[in-house]
């Protein structure tokens, strides 16, 4: 019974996890968030403007 | 507030204040993009300079400002006067010279000139220019202050104008497009989300006014609310149509050196369906995460 437990409350688990990255923060996010973390530099990207218009 | 965008990528803005120096910092590749006026992309372009035209902007949001108690009711009655413009790259520049022809107006007829925009209301307020065209917040800054009337709102007289366009390097297209991709995915959906509820416009105004305009908040309400289609931050596709029309009065009163294939400098690959793309947030982060 144990057993049955635990493994339920671990795909319960699982299964918001994945919910949680595919809802609210995607998939592609975390890849970079995980290769920034393992040191990969952030991808950046400077825009100019001039206060023309 | 985040430093970096919801995919993890940043992104940051350099604030530059000629064109030359624009120019070079495209060319050092000190910048990956910059938004400018849409004839100057072509004439860089027809100068070598490797950028492509991506997306705008903002559609409208010019005006044709005047003095609040002046005579002049339309644009016949410009004839003779001092009308400032932002450059003579600028399609502010090309609306003029687009007026004088549907007037029956010799393109001497008005005395053009150059100033930055922001000395356009106080050139107004002092009497040293009879009126300005210039993008906002310039031209509301005279009617909020009770000195200058819009004459003419771009909407009214060449809808869906378009004045700054966002242009990149091509070596970035090349290279790192899934980069420039996130960059213009992040601007449709702010434009969507700014284009679909007054109350973001309002909250839009309040967090830009202080971070990045250095106006107030009111003037900015303003050019967003009065009227509500005054600036538009949707349709920013970049389509030949529109374009060439910019291109073809460019070159005829000689703002282009030579005339410019719209795929020489423009790419409309990374507009992607709105209906694709959200923000999902009601309000913007603020500094130190208050409301």
């Amino acid at each position: 019974m144990k057993v049955k437990v635990g493994i339920g409350m671990l795909l319960w688990a699982i299964l918001i996890t994945v919910s949680h990255i595919q809802l609210n923060l995607g998939w592609s996010a975390l890849r970079k968030e995980v290769a920034i973390m393992t040191g990969e530099q952030r991808e950046e990207l400077v825009i100019g403007f001039l206060p023309v218009t | 507030m985040t430093k970096h965008s919801d995919e993890g990528s940043l992104f940051s803005s350099k604030k530059f204040t000629d064109w030359p120096t624009v120019k070079e910092a495209l060319i050092s590749k000190e910048i990956g993009g910059v938004f400018i006026l849409a004839p100057l992309a072509m004439q860089l372009v027809a100068d070598g300079v490797p950028i492509k035209v991506v997306y705008l902007g903002h559609r409208d949001g010019t005006g044709i400002v005047v003095g609040k108690d002046s005579p002049i009711n339309d644009f016949g009655d410009l004839r003779g006067k001092v009308i400032a413009i932002p450059s003579r790259y600028a399609n502010q520049n090309i609306l003029m010279h687009k007026m004088m022809d549907e007037w029956g107006m010799p393109y001497d007829s008005i005395d053009l000139r150059e100033l930055p925009p922001p000395e356009h209301p106080i050139a107004l307020q002092t009497g040293s220019i009879d009126g300005y065209i210039v993008g906002e917040p310039f031209a509301a800054k005279a009617e909020v202050d009770g000195f200058g009337k819009v004459l003419y709102h771009t909407k009214d007289i060449w809808p869906e104008f378009i004045s700054c366009v966002m242009v990149v390097r091509q070596d970035l297209i090349d290279e790192r497009r899934e980069l420039v991709q996130e960059m213009i995915d992040g601007i449709a959906k702010s434009g969507k989300w700014l284009d679909e509820d007054m109350q973001h416009r309002m909250d839009a105004a309040e967090v830009t006014a202080k971070h990045y305009y250095f106006q107030s908040p009111e003037l900015l309400k303003h050019v967003l609310s009065k009227p509500e289609d005054r600036v538009k931050y949707t349709n920013l596709a970049p389509l030949q149509e529109d374009f060439d029309e910019i291109m073809e009065l460019a070159f005829k009163i000689g703002v282009l050196s030579r005339r410019v294939a719209f795929k020489e400098y423009a790419d409309d690959s990374f507009v992607r369906p709105l209906d694709q793309l959200d923000w999902g947030m009601d309000r913007l982060p603020r500094e130190g995460g208050g409301q």
